[in-house]
């Protein structure tokens, strides 16, 4: 398992690469302002249909939650990217014994209220026009761990383009709240819901 | 109504530079396969929600439909970029009389088996996500006086990034019968539900 690893310069660099690349691609990012408690972490569920998806929520952490960015992907994006590891992505390779590791690490920065865990729970790219998210089960793991240490948000975004050639995200968050005793089913209703209703109003966009 | 004049040279110079343009900007162009009927013209209904689409009409048009192009633009859009009007644009303008005249205009081109219509049957700028595809009532009229044998294509385009933050495009191609030989109401009927398989395709498509 790859653990973030801390180096300001190279973060420096990156940091202000991510923020530019954002800001550069995007005729905007729109979000709906979620305010999060101070003193308990967050963590920031999401769908993943993009290599945007990591980028994005990374801009809006600097921009709204301003927390420490973390971020649990896949063991070969971080060995691939290698910069990743050093903007806070840990990783987690599915299938293996490495896979409690990293759950475990996951619960462990959750216990920091300065932190911010952003995870990606269908596991892999889907559609962003998928309509039924579906949930992998060791997210049950990392809430059970980490109970009332941290706060729930959950993230639903679509890309569109409209009239301007570049595209245009729309993030639409919500605060959720999850004891640490929610089963996975109950988990991905939950997420559901609000991702079902982030569809409805993207869909009723008209120019 | 300001008619196309179309210049064969410069619509294909056009097309050769779009082509160009749009590998850079786009990840993949990925049409689904499909095949025009012989011996007829092309009314393609395509769906709108993008800068992209009239150029997306141009480049199917050209590189897989194998028709010449005239595409249907709004009157006051057409006069801020009448280059379009070289390569195929004709005008349209919903809020007069003279809209009668564009509708049958387009009819007459369709008379020409060589030829194809890019016809935006939302008349407006309308989510990718929607669900629901509102046929302008203008359709009817345009396909009521097409003399010459014409199929009747819905093309539903849909972008999505999965492993790229360029965005892809997948065109589905539906055929939706020859025009006379079917009703308004079965066309609107028609697109909504290949509108549908669309989504549903999407979801499961190779990335």
């Amino acid at each position: 398992m790859i653990y973030p690893q801390k180096n300001k310069l190279i973060n420096w660099f990156f940091h202000g690469y991510i923020l530019r690349l954002v800001d550069k691609s995007f005729q905007q990012v729109k979000y709906n302002p979620l305010s999060v408690k101070s003193d308990k972490s967050v963590l920031l569920l999401a769908n993943h249909f993009s290599w945007w998806d990591g980028f994005l929520m990374y801009y809006l952490n600097h921009n709204l939650f301003k927390k420490r960015f973390h971020v649990m992907v896949i063991e070969e994006t971080v060995q691939k990217v290698s910069f990743f590891k050093y903007m806070g992505a840990f990783s987690v390779q599915k299938n293996s014994r490495d896979v409690v590791a990293s759950l475990n690490y996951a619960a462990e920065l959750l216990n920091d209220p300065q932190n911010l865990v952003l995870i990606f729970p269908q596991g892999k790219l889907f559609s962003n026009f998928t309509g039924e998210v579906v949930f992998e089960k060791g997210l049950v793991k990392i809430i059970q761990q980490a109970a009332g240490k941290f706060q729930t948000v959950l993230a639903a975004t679509f890309i569109e383009n409209l009239q301007y050639k570049k595209p245009t995200a729309s993030v639409y968050l919500a605060a959720a709240d999850i004891s640490g005793s929610e089963s996975i089913a109950e988990l991905q209703q939950v997420y559901q819901q609000h991702y079902h209703n982030a569809q409805k109003q993207q869909t009723q966009i008209a120019v | 109504m300001i008619p196309a004049r179309r210049v064969a040279l410069f619509s294909n110079w056009f097309a050769i530079y779009m082509r160009y343009r749009m590998r850079k900007a786009f990840n993949r162009l990925e049409v689904m396969p499909f095949t025009p009927k012989e011996g007829h013209s092309v009314l393609l209904l395509c769906n709108h929600f993008s800068w992209w689409d009239g150029l997306w009409g141009n480049y199917l048009a050209y590189w897989h439909l194998n028709r010449k192009l005239y595409i249907m633009m709004q009157e006051d859009h057409l006069q801020k970029r009448m280059l379009l009007n070289l390569f195929g644009g004709f005008s349209i303008n919903r809020s007069s009389r003279e809209m009668i005249k564009s509708l049958q205009y387009a009819a007459g081109l369709l008379n020409d088996k060589e030829n194809l219509v890019v016809v935006f049957p939302q008349g407006e700028l309308i989510s990718n996500h929607t669900t629901e595809i509102k046929v302008e009532k203008g359709i009817e009229r345009l396909i009521k006086n097409i003399k010459g044998p014409c199929q009747i294509v819905y093309n539903c385009a849909l972008i999505d990034y999965f492993e790229s933050l360029k965005p892809s495009v997948y065109f589905h191609l539906f055929d939706c019968g020859i025009a006379g030989e079917l009703s308004f109401e079965e066309l609107t009927d028609k697109i909504n539900t290949f509108h549908q398989q669309a989504l549903k395709a999407q979801v499961n498509v190779a990335h």
